[in-house]
């Protein structure tokens, strides 16, 4: 009889659906995206569709840099500073400016060109 | 201006903070001098309120810039991260240096100290008393701005709140009983180099504790404004790390100047 009324008593309390954890009571933070503003939110946003490297601070790989098949160097401004490792185990950098409308040579022959890029 | 970039970094806007800093860190020094020589402290009170206004108002910037114009990319927290790290090890450099005096003096104690640590005619702390105390209410201290870290990492917002207030509440704790034992002290900082070391090191670590304490007080305030988001909160982490800081060198403290030197 005990088991029966304890059975009972037990099921009622599962039909209440009662969580037992304090976080019912709190108050919760808002969604840290909404939270974010300014360059933060736009670097937050541009990683989350997928960009790990928003503001191309990684290292470029070179491709071919032929005069006909450049390499495409991202900007959202009017000129852009290139560094170039002419032989791979060269231990300098050449850098020097690149000019939008004004695709460049470098001296070991890479072809490099400035595109358009909308800033993040 | 620096809104409308298109890398990460945050090129910082020209302040007067750094010079109003240096004038505040200067009269302070200067009116301690005063202080000691002359027994007149208006000139250090003087260098004190130049500091704090300094301290209030670059901080409030900062805030201001990571929570509201939303300057704080990834590479700049990176930046700030390292800032502190590094803050953080030249106070640990800083203290060890009183903690060599402490050594330098207590193991091998010269002649006229009786040839004895504590010295002859010193009568130190019971370590088992108010400073057990003291170390049992940082230990707890620790515990609870973890318990603030995780609520504020979960999106917690009342458990954060909660966690700091205690963490708050310790910290003053601590103060009042340090200012107690202060009074109560049977030596003073003029008695021997044991009363030299003991109050150089257990006022600057003090000193640390206030700040640390002010610090979280800070957070709390933020907090409360909705300043931190549960992914980006760094003032907090700061906050947590110099505080575990003070915590950490307290247990050395404890541990070799109150128990060992006692």
């Amino acid at each position: 009889m005990a088991s029966v009324c304890g059975r009972m008593a037990l099921r009622a309390a599962a039909r209440q659906n009662v969580t037992y954890t304090p976080v019912r009571f709190c108050k919760m933070m808002n969604d840290p995206m909404e939270h974010a503003t300014g360059i933060e939110k736009r670097e937050l946003l541009a990683k989350a569709a997928g960009n790990d490297n928003p503001f191309d601070m990684k290292v470029f790989k070179r491709g071919a840099g032929t005069k006909e098949n450049p390499n495409l160097i991202p900007s959202a401004f009017d000129a852009r500073i290139v560094g170039c490792i002419c032989e791979e185990d060269q231990t300098y950098v050449q850098w020097m400016w690149l000019q939008k409308g004004t695709p460049k040579r470098c001296e070991c022959g890479h072809w490099f060109k400035l595109i358009e890029k909308a800033a993040v | 201006m620096s809104t409308h970039s298109n890398h990460p970094f945050h090129l910082v806007d020209y302040s007067p903070w750094p010079l109003t800093a240096s004038i505040g860190a200067m009269t302070t020094v200067a009116g301690m001098v005063k202080w000691f020589h002359q027994y007149d402290n208006s000139l250090f009170l003087l260098g004190n309120v130049i500091t704090i206004l300094t301290v209030y108002q670059w901080w409030r910037d900062v805030s201001r810039e990571g929570t509201y114009q939303g300057l704080h990319t990834l590479s700049v927290t990176t930046g700030l991260r390292w800032g502190m790290i590094l803050f953080i090890l030249s106070e640990v450099l800083f203290f060890v240096s009183f903690f060599w005096a402490f050594f330098h003096s207590s193991l091998s104690p010269s002649i006229e100290l009786g040839a004895m640590w504590p010295p002859l005619g010193i009568t130190p702390f019971n370590p088992f008393q108010i400073p057990l105390l003291n170390t049992v209410i940082l230990l707890t201290s620790g515990i609870t701005v973890t318990w603030a870290h995780h609520s504020l990492m979960e999106g917690n917002h009342s458990q954060t709140t909660q966690g700091l207030f205690f963490t708050v509440l310790l910290g003053i704790y601590f103060t009042i009983l340090q200012a107690y034992e202060y009074i109560e002290a049977p030596f003073t900082i003029a008695d021997s180099v044991y009363g030299s070391t003991f109050f150089m090191a257990t006022g600057f670590h003090g000193l640390h504790v206030l700040i640390g304490t002010t610090f979280l007080i800070v957070c709390l305030g933020r907090h409360l404004n909705n300043h931190f988001s549960k992914n980006h909160h760094f003032g907090f982490e700061a906050a947590a790390w110099y505080w575990h800081f003070v915590d950490i060198v307290w247990l050395f403290l404890y541990v070799s100047i109150y128990w060992w030197g006692g």
